[in-house]
C-alpha cells in the first residue's frame, strides 16, 4: 500500500460533495448496503428454504425460479440469498480482526522502534513469503477443513499489512514536524499519539479495510470453491460455484452465486478506490483544483 | 565563476552503493529462507499424524526395524533442535520427505508438476504485463476521458471477478458453447508430450522442432492463461495508470515536447521509461498473484501443475507435500522479490549510482 | 522585421467550472538578438502565454490571436511541423532543473537526441556536438558529464546541462521561464551571465520571464509587466523599470528591497493578492488593490496605447512627472 500518501491533517469527509464527484462510491455504498440489508432479512426475502430439496431439479430460470433450481431440486436463487449471511458477516468480522491485530502490532513496532520494531517487522516479513491461498490451504490441512478454519487462515495472512502500513504512518507521523513541534510543547506523548497520530493513521486503515474486505470475500469464497471453507449443504456462494462447474450444462448453477460474489466484491472496491482518491487526490479520477 | 564551485562526481560504474545494497538484500533473502524454512518444519511437527504408517504403509509400520530405521532417519528419536538440523540437512540434499499420498519423494513430485504451472504462469504474466501496462498507460494519457473512465470501470471489475468464476464462464463459452477451446489438460488426450528439456510444452515441442504439437499445447494454454491473467490486467493497469500519472506532470516530459521529440518517443522514452520502476515493483505481487489463481484455475482445467498438488495434498493431509510445496513456493515467491528489487535498481541510476 | 511577433493572443483552460481566460489578448514583440523580460506575479499568465507558442498547453486548451515566428505562423501550424520548429528553431528552458531533465537518461542522450532528429547527424557528430554544446555552457569534464547522469550534477550546473540542451540546435529564440528562481542566489548570477554571453555570441533571442525584477533589469533589454492575463505597461527596460508610470509595475518595485535605496524608505507590499483566474474584477483588473483607483477604472478596460516613451494601460497615468 505504498500508495497511500500521508496528508498533513485527517481530511473532512464532505458526503455530499464527495457523491457528486465520487459517483463510484455511491454505487458500491448503495450495492452494499442492499446486500446487507439482503443478509439481516434473508429469511423475509428468500422465496423458499436454502436447503429444501422440494423442486422439480436442474430447472433453467423461470418466474417460479428466477435462477432456476440445482441438480437436488433446490431453488439457486434463496440459496443465494442465503449465501449473503454466511460471506458478509464472517468478511465483516474478519477484517475487524484482522486490522485490530495488525494496527496493534503496526503501532507497538512504530512507536517503540528499535528492536522491537526490527523483530516486528521480520516476523511480517515472513508472513507476507506465503501467498495467502497457499497459508490458507496449510491452515485448512493442518487444522481440518471448516469454514470456521478458512476464516482463521484470512485472518492469519490478513493482519500483516496492516501492521506494515500502520507501523509506516506512525513512523513517518513522528517524524513530521507537527508531531515534533506538538513534542517541543510539551504534549505528552500519548495525547499527541491521540490527536496528532490516529486521525493520520486512521483513513489508510479505513481505506485497506474496505479494499480488504473485498480480498476476503473473494478468498474465503475461494477456498470454499476448493472444498476447504464451508462445507454441503450449507449455500455459500464459493461452493455453490463449485456445484456448479460439476454440472456445466446447467449454467444457472454457478453464473448467479459468482454473480452474488462479483457485485458485493466490486461494491467494496469501488468504496475503497472512491475513498483512496479523497484521501490521495494526486492520481485520482476526476478532474479539477490543479491548474490555475 | 561559480563553475569552480561544483564538482562532478564522476562514478559511472554499479558503485560500492549498489553492491551493497544488493549485498544487504541478499543477506535478508537468505535470513528470510532459513525462517521459511523453520516454519515448514515446524508445520510438519505441529500435525498429530502418524508419520510412521502413512509414510511406511501398513505392513512395513507394523516392523519394529523399518520403523526404527524410519526414525532414525527422519530423526523422530531426537530432541526438537536436532530434528530441525537434520530437517535442514536433508533439505540441503533434496529431501523433503515422503508424500503421503503419491507415496514419492516430494522433491520428485515438485520436479514434476512446476513445469506446468510455471508455463501457465510464464503465458499469463507476459499477457498481463503488455496489456495492464499498455492500458495503464493509456488511461494515464487520457486522464479523465471517456476511455480513463471506462477503464477504471473495467479494472475495479478485474479485481472484484473471483477467478474461479470467470474460469467457469469462459470454460462454459469458449468450451462449452463455441467448442473453440480444449476444456482440460495440457494436450489432447491420447497425446504424448515433447520430450521433456524443460518440462513447459509449448517450449519442448518447439526445441523438438515439432510445431503441430507446439500449436496443441498453445491452445490448451491460452483459456487458463487467459482467465490467470485477469486479475494481474486490472492490477497492472490500475498501478501502471497512478505511476504515469506521478511522471505526466514533470517538468522533464515537457521539456522533452519542447525539444520538438515525436509524441510517440515523448511518451515511450519519457513517460513510460520514468514510470517504469514503480510499475516493476508490483510484479512481486503480480507473481503472488498468479500463484493463488493457480491453485484455482488448475482444478478447474484439471491442469496438473503444483495448485492441484496443494489441493491435494491440503484435502488429504499430506503434510511433508504441502510442507514442501510451501517451502518452494516461499522461496520462489521472495526470490521474484529479491529479483524485482535488483531490477529497480537497474533500471533506476539514482539507486544504481550514489 | 521582428523575430517574433505576438497579437491579440488570449488562452483559455478547460477547468471544472468550464473555461478560465489566462491569457487575455495579449501584444509583443521581439526583436532579433535581445532579452524581452515578461515580469508579473504568479498567476498573471507568462507562462501560460510562452507554454501556448510550443503548444504545451494542457489538453482542451483554447488559444487565439496570431503568433509570428520568423516565416512560421505558431498557431495555426499543425502540431508535427511545430514539434519540427520546436526545439529547432525555438526552445525553452525550464524553471526547475531538478525535474526538467529525465533522471533515468544520460546527460548524452538528453544532449544528442534531438540534434540527431533536427539537425541529422549521426551518433558521432552528434556527441561531438554534445560535447561543443557542453563546453560552452563551463560544463567541467564535458565528455565524462556526457556519460552522467542529472542527479551527479548540482542545481546549477543542471540548468547549464538544460541551457545546453536547448541550446544544441542553435535556435534563434530561447524561452527562459524563471531559470534562476529554483537556484541559489550565489549561482544565479552565472546563469546570468551565461544566458547574456550565449546572446552576444549565437545572435540569439532570448524571452525571460521571471517575477524577479532585479534579474530583469541585469539584463533584459525590454519588458512586459503582465498582470491578470494583460500587458499593463512596456518599453525599454531602463524606461520601465526607473521610472515606472502604472501602479502596478510601481508597487511591484516598491516591493522590492532596494540594497542601495534611501534609509527610511520603507518596504510595501501589495495590498491584496492577484485575482484569481475566472474572477477578474470588471474594468482595469487591478483596481481593487490600487491606490489610484477611480470611479472610471471600474467600468472601462484600460487599453494598452503609447505615452510617450512607452507603452501603458492607465489612462489616469498618476505617476507621470508633469
Amino acid at each position: 500500500m505504498s500508495e497511500l500518501a500521508l496528508p498533513r491533517r485527517a481530511p473532512r469527509f464532505h458526503w455530499l460533495k464527495a457523491s457528486r464527484r465520487q459517483p463510484l462510491a455511491v454505487i458500491g455504498a448503495t450495492i452494499a448496503l442492499t446486500w446487507i440489508v439482503i443478509a439481516v432479512f434473508a429469511p423475509l426475502i428468500a422465496p423458499y428454504g436454502s436447503l429444501a430439496q422440494t423442486f422439480t431439479p436442474a430447472q433453467s430460470p423461470s418466474l417460479h425460479h428466477l435462477f432456476g433450481t440445482d441438480e437436488l431440486g433446490r431453488d439457486v436463487l434463496s440459496r443465494v440469498i442465503y449465501g449473503s449471511r454466511v460471506s458478509i458477516p464472517i468478511a465483516l468480522l474478519l477484517v475487524a480482526l484482522a486490522s485490530s491485530i495488525g494496527c496493534v502490532v503496526g503501532a507497538i513496532a512504530g512507536y517503540f522502534r528499535g528492536l522491537v520494531d526490527g523483530a516486528l517487522m521480520r516476523a511480517v516479513d515472513l508472513f507476507f513469503a506465503f501467498p495467502p491461498i497457499i497459508l490458507a490451504m496449510v491452515v485448512a490441512a493442518v487444522l481440518g477443513r471448516g469454514l470456521q478454519n478458512a476464516a482463521l487462515a484470512i485472518v492469519v495472512v490478513a493482519w500483516p499489512s496492516y501492521a506494515r502500513v500502520v507501523r509506516g504512518l506512525v513512523l513517518s507521523v513522528g517524524d513530521s514536524e507537527f508531531v515534533q513541534s506538538a513534542r517541543l510543547m510539551g504534549t505528552p506523548a500519548r495525547r499527541a499519539l491521540f490527536r496528532d497520530v490516529l486521525p493520520n493513521v486512521a483513513g489508510p486503515v479505513i481505506v485497506l479495510a474496505t479494499l480488504d474486505l473485498a480480498n476476503a470475500i473473494l478468498l474465503l469464497s475461494g477456498l470454499s470453491f476448493l472444498g476447504l471453507g464451508a462445507q454441503p449443504p450449507q449455500a455459500e456462494w464459493g461452493s455453490m460455484v463449485a456445484d456448479g462447474t460439476q454440472y456445466f450444462q446447467w449454467w444457472w448453477m454457478g453464473t448467479f452465486p459468482g454473480l452474488a460474489i462479483f457485485t458485493v466484491v466490486l461494491a467494496f472496491n469501488f468504496l475503497g478506490d472512491s475513498l483512496r482518491d479523497v484521501l490521495d487526490p494526486r492520481t485520482a479520477w476526476r478532474s479539477s483544483e490543479e491548474q490555475a | 565563476m561559480t563553475t569552480a564551485a561544483v564538482v562532478v562526481r564522476r562514478r559511472l560504474l554499479p558503485s560500492g552503493g549498489f553492491a551493497r545494497f544488493v549485498l544487504r538484500r541478499l543477506v535478508a533473502l537468505v535470513f528470510l529462507s532459513l525462517g521459511i524454512t523453520f516454519v515448514a518444519f515446524v508445520l510438519t511437527e505441529l500435525v498429530p499424524s502418524n508419520a510412521v504408517a502413512t509414510n511406511l504403509g501398513e505392513q512395513a509400520a507394523g516392523d519394529p526395524a523399518a520403523v526404527a530405521a524410519f526414525k532414525h532417519h527422519y530423526g523422530l528419536d531426537k530432541p526438537f533442535p536436532v530434528r530441525y538440523a537434520i530437517y535442514l540437512d536433508h533439505l540441503v540434499h533434496g529431501d523433503l520427505g515422503q508424500s503421503t499420498l503419491t507415496h514419492g519423494p516430494v522433491t520428485h513430485d515438485l520436479a514434476q508438476f512446476i513445469p506446468a504451472t510455471g508455463e501457465l504462469a510464464l503465458y499469463s504474466i507476459l499477457f498481463a504485463s503488455i496489456v495492464g501496462i499498455g492500458f495503464g498507460v493509456i488511461a494515464a494519457l487520457r486522464r479523465n476521458r471517456p476511455t480513463d473512465h471506462v477503464l477504471r470501470v473495467a479494472s475495479l471489475a478485474g479485481i472484484s471477478m473471483p477467478t474461479f468464476w470467470i474460469a467457469l464462464v469462459a470454460l462454459y463459452v469458449g468450451f462449452f458453447r463455441l467448442g473453440w477451446f480444449p476444456g482440460a489438460e495440457r494436450l489432447d488426450p491420447g497425446t504424448n508430450p515433447p520430450p521433456s528439456i524443460t518440462g513447459m510444452y509449448t517450449i519442448d515441442a518447439l526445441l523438438a522442432g515439432n510445431w503441430g504439437l507446439f500449436v496443441q499445447a498453445l491452445h490448451h494454454l491460452i483459456l487458463p492463461a487467459l482467465v490467470l491473467a485477469a486479475f494481474n490486467v486490472s492490477l497492472l493497469t490500475r498501478f501502471t495508470r497512478s505511476a504515469v500519472l506521478e511522471v505526466i506532470g514533470n517538468d522533464y516530459v515537457r521539456a522533452a515536447r519542447a525539444k520538438g521529440l515525436p509524441e510517440r518517443t515523448v511518451v515511450l522514452r519519457y513517460i513510460v521509461r520514468g514510470a517504469l520502476p514503480s510499475v516493476v515493483t508490483v510484479l512481486g505481487l503480480v507473481f503472488a498473484n498468479v500463484l493463488t489463481g493457480a491453485v484455482l484455475v488448475e482444478k478447474i482445467f484439471s491442469w496438473p501443475g503444483i495448485g492441484q498438488y496443494a489441493f491435494q495434498a491440503a484435502v488429504n493431509v499430506d503434510v511433508p507435500a504441502i510442507a514442501g510445496v510451501s517451502l518452494f513456493v516461499a522461496v520462489v515467491y521472495i526470490t521474484v522479490n529479491f529479483v524485482v528489487d535488483i531490477l529497480y535498481g537497474l533500471i533506476d541510476p539514482r539507486i544504481r549510482i550514489t | 522585421m521582428s523575430l517574433l511577433e505576438v497579437e491579440g493572443l488570449r488562452v483559455r483552460l478547460p477547468t471544472t467550472r468550464g473555461l478560465v481566460t489566462v491569457v487575455d489578448g495579449v501584444d509583443y514583440a521581439v526583436e532579433h538578438g535581445e532579452v524581452f523580460g515578461v515580469a508579473g506575479e504568479s498567476g498573471s499568465g507568462k507562462t501560460m502565454s510562452m507554454l501556448s507558442l510550443l503548444g504545451l498547453l494542457p489538453d482542451g486548451a483554447v488559444v487565439e490571436g496570431s503568433v509570428r515566428f520568423g516565416e512560421h505562423d505558431l498557431l495555426r501550424m499543425p502540431r508535427r511541423r511545430l514539434r519540427e520548429v520546436a526545439g529547432r528553431e525555438l526552445a525553452m528552458v525550464f524553471q526547475d532543473p531538478l525535474t526538467s531533465l529525465h533522471p533515468m537518461l544520460s546527460i548524452g542522450r538528453q544532449l544528442t537526441e534531438h540534434v540527431r532528429l533536427h539537425l541529422g547527424l549521426g551518433r558521432r557528430d552528434a556527441e561531438r556536438h554534445a560535447l561543443a554544446s557542453l563546453t560552452d555552457v563551463r560544463i567541467p569534464d564535458p565528455a565524462s558529464a556526457l556519460r552522467a547522469f542529472p542527479h551527479q550534477f548540482s542545481g546549477g550546473m543542471r540548468q547549464r546541462i538544460a541551457i545546453a540542451i536547448a541550446l544544441a540546435c542553435r535556435p534563434k529564440l530561447l524561452i527562459a521561464d524563471e531559470p534562476t528562481t529554483a537556484l541559489d542566489v550565489t549561482v544565479q548570477a552565472g546563469i546570468l551571465r551565461l544566458l547574456d554571453r550565449l546572446r552576444r555570441e549565437n545572435d540569439l533571442s532570448v524571452v525571460l520571464i521571471t517575477h524577479d525584477l532585479g534579474v530583469m533589469s541585469a539584463i533584459a533589454d525590454r519588458v512586459s509587466i503582465f498582470y491578470a492575463g494583460k500587458v499593463v505597461e512596456a518599453g525599454s527596460c531602463e524606461a520601465v523599470l526607473s521610472t515606472p508610470r502604472h501602479p502596478y509595475t510601481r508597487a511591484l518595485l516598491d516591493a522590492l528591497p532596494h540594497p542601495e535605496g534611501l534609509q527610511d524608505k520603507p518596504l510595501v507590499a501589495i495590498a491584496g493578492a492577484p485575482p484569481s483566474p475566472g474572477a477578474i474584477p470588471s474594468g482595469c483588473s487591478f483596481h481593487p488593490r490600487c491606490a489610484y483607483a477611480q470611479e472610471s477604472c471600474l467600468h472601462h478596460v484600460p487599453p494598452l496605447v503609447a505615452m510617450g516613451d512607452r507603452l501603458l494601460a492607465c489612462p489616469i497615468d498618476p505617476l507621470v512627472e508633469r
